[in-house]
């Protein structure tokens, strides 16, 4: 199988208690590309999104079916540490949730804590947030709090925040829906510039958004994969019916 | 019937106007309930108030002279109450809102620990004495009025720390594990800092409450007169509250002593004023840089 490949689903089920979210699922996405998830509210996008840095098991009474294999390994294998997973999938969330500390300690504060060895934290600071695109706006204010921040600046604070960790993988769960249309257009250049050395797994209601930024799509509808390819084919000539009017919304 | 009669908003204005009118005596009453008491206290304690009464021992079979012991005695069972009270609440807390499984075992404990809100404090003084004076063998001591002391604020602290710790936004967590912290370090670095100054408010009513009540202390640390100072944990000690129990119903010469009654009241409510400003000194402090 291709080498590019960095996390595969096999036969994937998800309940929340009786209620099952996903139907088995098989997909494999690939390294440093884009790929957005898209379908209607409660198609079990964030679900899957979230299944893989093991956050849904946050929840009470979920369960999970089926393999997840990253680095050889199913990341829901017994021996497994999800906070090892963790580190090395990182999440961006909906509404930018910066830490109540200054914009220096909202960065450094998961390599400090993990005890990932950090010669010159400075230099891990300045570089994530050049990363992020924020370094200019803030490298003066680096002492002040982050909730001080729009929030466009904040959303950047947190995928700084999360690069590092030097993670392989970034996952973005709809990172500009609470945001402004500029603040946005940052945010979509920044997965541009970021996908050169990163992996990038977005959800996003924005279908245009989509379009724009990723390399591949895949489309859910309750709770199946209905179609996965190409972002150029599922948005030009998608081969299921259900993608087709979903994507020149006529339901969703 | 789209116009709406003058008089009818006449009688709408009328009502507000008797609805805000009682709010405000409510309030005022309440106000005025507790300046009334206050004034009462420092009108009739201030002429007993003097260097010496409070530096100083009472003498004369505690006619004259100060009330050094008293006080100190009930810092120390104050500060060991909190000590005790606080740490456990606190891990309670912690462990009921972070750790555990939301289910019967944790509906009956929470049941439990209202219903240890409710008990009488004197059936807190009478375990006190049978479960740390008698059975763990501490005597009558300030280790044994702590921690009884401390088991009556337990609920408090736990009540206040549980709502604090929960307001905490679920967002905050999330962002801490999804970058690979543990739930612990989570928990130590990101949650509680932002619960403490709901957990000191918690501990302010807790504080109040440890050094006004006599029921509890009465049979497990207070002493009916000691001049002597408490050498360790495992001494008598007088305190305030007792103190003035003993010199208003069992005193040498109750008429007599009236001046140093009121005088010790007066003392004690400015020693609860005091610690539970400087703990809202310290939470306003800590509150400053909270926004979210």
């Amino acid at each position: 199988m291709d080498a590019d490949i960095i996390i595969r689903l096999k036969n994937v089920n998800f309940f929340y208690g009786e209620n099952q979210a996903l139907t088995n699922i098989n997909m494999n996405f690939r390294k440093n590309k884009v790929t957005a998830l898209i379908g209607p509210s409660g198609c079990g996008k964030s679900t899957l999104l979230r299944l893989l840095n093991r956050m849904n098991e946050l929840i009470d009474a979920t369960r999970v079916e089926g393999d997840i294999i990253f680095e050889d390994k199913n990341i829901y294998a017994p021996d497994v540490d999800p906070v090892e997973i963790r580190r090395k999938i990182g999440m961006v969330f909906q509404k930018p949730n910066p830490f109540p500390k200054t914009i220096y300690n909202n960065i450094s504060y998961g390599p400090k804590l993990t005890g990932v060895p950090v010669d010159d934290m400075n230099a891990l600071v300045e570089q994530s947030l050049k990363q992020a695109v924020l370094w200019d706006e803030v490298k003066d204010i680096l002492n002040k709090s982050a909730m001080n921040l729009s929030g466009g600046q904040q959303q950047r604070l947190c995928i700084a925040r999360a690069l590092a960790m030097k993670p392989d993988i970034l996952l973005m769960d709809e990172p500009t829906s609470a945001l402004d249309p500029i603040s946005t257009a940052k945010i979509e250049e920044l997965i541009e510039e970021l996908k050169k050395n990163y992996t990038i797994i977005i959800v996003t209601h924005n279908m245009q958004q989509a379009a724009r930024i990723s390399d591949e799509t895949a489309f859910f509808y309750l709770g199946n994969l209905i179609e996965y390819s190409k972002t150029e084919k599922i948005f030009t000539k998608p081969d299921v019916k259900q993608t087709e009017d979903y994507i020149t919304g006529r339901f969703g | 019937m789209h116009q709406i009669q003058a008089s009818t908003m006449k009688w709408r204005y009328l009502q507000q106007s008797l609805f805000f009118a009682l709010i405000r005596g409510a309030a005022l009453i309440i106000t005025l309930a507790l300046g009334g008491i206050i004034l009462y206290i420092i009108i009739h304690g201030i002429s007993a108030i003097s260097w010496d009464f409070i530096t100083k021992p009472p003498t004369h079979s505690m006619t004259q002279g100060g009330i050094m012991p008293a006080i100190l005695g009930t810092i120390y069972l104050t500060v060991g109450a909190i000590s005790i009270g606080l740490p456990l609440g606190v891990a309670s807390a912690i462990y009921l809102t972070e750790y555990a499984r939301q289910g019967r075992v944790i509906r009956l404990i929470r049941v439990g620990i209202n219903c240890l809100a409710g008990v009488p404090s004197v059936v807190f003084g009478l375990f006190g004495l049978a479960f740390f004076v008698i059975i763990f063998k501490f005597g009558s001591s300030i280790l044994a009025g702590s921690l009884t002391l401390g088991f009556l604020i337990l609920p408090t602290i736990i009540g206040a720390s549980e709502e604090a710790l929960k307001s905490v936004p679920k967002t905050f967590r999330e962002a801490s594990l999804a970058l690979g912290v543990s739930k612990w370090q989570t928990i130590f670095r990101i949650v509680l800092p932002n619960a403490l100054p709901g957990i000191l408010t918690g501990s302010i009513l807790g504080i109040g409450r440890a050094a006004g009540e006599t029921a509890p202390i009465m049979f497990t640390a207070a002493a009916f007169f000691t001049s002597k100072l408490p050498g360790s944990v495992f001494d008598e000690v007088m305190a305030l509250p007792y103190h003035i129990y003993v010199l208003a119903t069992a005193g040498t010469n109750i008429e007599e002593t009236r001046p140093i009654q009121y005088g010790t009241v007066l003392v004690l409510v400015a020693l609860v004023l005091g610690i539970n400003m400087i703990a809202i000194i310290i939470r306003a402090y800590m509150r400053r840089n909270k926004r979210w």
